[in-house]
């Protein structure tokens, strides 16, 4: 039965090499899109039947527990999501849509390995596998649009390159101090060295920093907004969620790890949340796109989701992991409707929302449970997500910090608020009406619904996600 | 006997002014062709270091597949392509831009230098010096065969990658 343990991973593979072959010859985009939405579902459920399973694989690299597999649930849903709330892949150059969804099979893939990899070696090369499948889908964006998307691909590129020599030189010194690549090994030495040895926090901080690249956090977001606005809508849609997800497991691993006495790590980690938080919201205030405005808001959020996971304890890493569910459903609901008002894959301004209450109400509904979910207005699953992350904070003490949270929401209320007032103002002219396909409609109840219900109903999601954390063991 | 621990110690250093240096060439040259070179004098200081180490073999393998294969790749991508017509145009950032990068970076150096230079480094207590073939075959395809495997998925992502990319050019350049 070991293959079981492996299903998700070999259906995503599956995927890959399906696309793989379609690549080779001419093939209509409905099929592909047919073959892209059938093959995700398929994965959802491979993640979904290897739910229960447990096991150490290939000399203790690979550790498949309630944990990886809770993760390995949402990156595929999140895949599903993405990929059904894209359809047409319209923004994407013609030739190029079996490689994309080829590429984005792979990626997410690399995401799987890499929320259960238990050795820094995998560790590293998971992400790079996920993030090679991502420098090349960046540039796919169609010529006629600017020329932005070659830039962002390029920065995306060099910057994620430093990150990773910063992940490595720091992965040195915990190998150095540690004596050991394995996760189960370092977790008998790495506490006590954390104590005692500042390098060893230095290298720690290292070794997160490159992760943080990727979770857009405060010392790594600078080139966030660029790419997202040069990326295409629906590529955009999967960066901004997807490695997050992934990149919030190994953190959460990594400091689960070095335990809640490495006080100066804590430390670290506050000021890096409060600085993204602040940032990210002061500069969301003046963006006018909205790809832009979003790229900022996930800067605040990364600050958000770290202030969980530097809680250190069981409800810290639960909160954390049911933060970045909402978050995933929430910017999916904003970039779905992006998605489907851009009818040539074009970047949106504000303008562009004008009258959508009249024009499409269930997008302008959508938008406005995203906005509202993101500020972190009840009943959605927003508000509930930093309600339990800032107890998880409080009952740790960092009361300062809890209030430096606080006010940073209340600044990013007015930029989301101004999402939903530019899709509920009347139009001076009466604007074409938007039409929506079934599955889209249906796409868009879905996330309208999941993002009140998990807020109104989360005992479920969150018992589910204390459980994943003791089984990390 | 202590004249061959100088000489050791002396080619270790060499070996590490190589790395420099060729890092510098590559950061400095406003030629992509001078830029090589100085990777290929950087990565011969890294299989000095691996010889230094007591592995032959990795600096060999350093020697063949990065230098031997790596670097002459590149060249010859460069000469295949279009010439250059003029070296990069030179622009000096501002001069406050300079000051806070060279603060920045002597901040950093000097922290890691701090911290280094405090550190006992333990020996590991069971911690082999077999660095032969046999010895890291066996880890490869048994300790480590997750992350063998993943290297060869992440080298076919980055061929297909390159190439559709280099396609991607093409089109560009037909429009």
């Amino acid at each position: 039965m070991q293959m079981m343990l492996l299903l998700p991973e070999l259906t995503l593979c599956l995927m890959a090499l399906v696309f793989f072959f379609c690549a080779l010859g001419p093939c209509k985009t409905d099929t592909l899109n047919n073959l892209a939405s059938g093959l995700s579902v398929l994965c959802l459920a491979a993640a979904v039947a290897g739910f229960n399973q447990e096991g150490m694989l290939f000399f203790q690299t690979y550790r498949v527990d309630l944990f990886s597999q809770l993760f390995k649930i949402i990156l595929t849903l999140g895949l599903c999501l993405t990929i059904w709330s894209g359809p047409g892949l319209r923004g994407i150059e013609e030739q190029l849509r079996p490689e994309y969804y080829l590429f984005l099979a792979v990626a997410t893939l690399g995401m799987t390995l890499l929320s259960s990899a238990h050795e820094l070696l995998t560790i590293l090369l998971s992400l790079e596998i996920s993030a090679f499948a991502l420098f090349a889908i960046i540039p796919f964006r169609h010529q006629t649009m600017r020329r932005e998307h070659l830039e962002a691909a390029i920065k995306y590129f060099l910057f994620s390159a430093i990150a990773t020599g910063l992940l490595l030189y720091g992965m040195s010194y915990v190998f150095g101090l540690g004596h050991s690549t394995l996760l189960g090994e370092l977790a008998q030495t790495l506490p006590a060295l954390m104590q005692n040895e500042p390098l060893a926090v230095v290298g720690m901080v290292m070794l997160l920093c490159g992760f943080f690249y990727k979770l857009a956090l405060f010392p790594m977001h600078f080139l966030t907004p660029d790419v997202y606005e040069g990326s295409a809508n629906e590529t955009t849609s999967f960066i901004a969620t997807l490695p997050k997800i992934a990149v919030i497991a190994i953190i959460i691993r990594l400091v689960s790890l070095v335990g809640a006495e490495a006080v100066s790590l804590t430390w670290i980690l506050a000021v890096f949340a409060v600085m993204s938080m602040t940032i990210g919201n002061l500069c969301a205030l003046v963006q006018n796109d909205l790809k832009r405005l979003l790229a900022y808001s996930s800067i605040a959020h990364a600050g958000y989701v770290t202030i969980g996971v530097l809680s250190v304890n069981q409800i810290g890493f639960a909160a954390a992991i049911y933060y970045m569910l909402g978050y995933l459903l929430m910017n999916l609901a904003c970039f779905f409707v992006i998605y489907q008002l851009a009818a040539e894959g074009e970047n949106l301004t504000f303008d562009h929302l004008h009258g959508l209450y009249r024009r499409a109400p269930l997008l302008a509904c959508t938008l406005a449970a995203g906005a509202f979910g993101l500020t972190g207005i009840p009943p959605t699953i927003g508000f509930t997500g930093k309600f339990m992350v800032f107890t998880a904070a409080l009952q740790r003490g960092h009361y300062t910090l809890v209030i430096l949270a606080v006010i940073n929401s209340a600044i990013s209320a007015f930029y989301y608020l101004k999402l939903v007032r530019a899709a509920y103002r009347p139009m001076a002219e009466s604007g074409e009406s938007v039409t929506l396909s079934w599955s889209a409609t249906s796409l868009g109840l879905f996330l309208l619904a999941s993002i009140i219900l998990a807020g109104i109903l989360p005992q479920g999601i969150i018992a589910l996600a204390q459980e994943a954390v003791n089984s990390m063991g | 006997m202590s004249f061959y621990r100088y000489l050791a110690e002396g080619l270790f250093f060499g070996f590490i002014v190589c790395i420099f240096a060729g890092a510098f060439i590559s950061l400095r040259a406003r030629q992509l062709m001078n830029s090589v070179l100085g990777l290929a004098i950087s990565l011969l200081g890294v299989a000095g270091l691996f010889y230094h180490l007591g592995s032959p073999f990795l600096a060999l393998m350093e020697l063949l597949i990065n230098i031997g294969v790596v670097c002459v790749v590149i060249a010859f991508g460069i000469m295949v392509g279009p010439k250059p017509d003029q070296a990069a145009e030179k622009r000096p950032p501002p001069k406050r831009n300079r000051m806070l990068a060279a603060g920045a970076c002597l901040a950093a150096s000097a922290l890691l230098l701090w911290t280094v230079l405090n550190t006992p480094w333990n020996p590991a207590i069971a911690r082999i010096g077999d660095f032969t073939i046999r010895h890291l075959g066996e880890s490869l395809l048994h300790q480590f065969c997750l992350p063998f495997e993943l290297i060869s998925i992440l080298l076919l992502v980055a061929i297909i990658g390159a190439l559709i990319i280099a396609r991607i050019g093409r089109y560009g350049a037909r429009e």
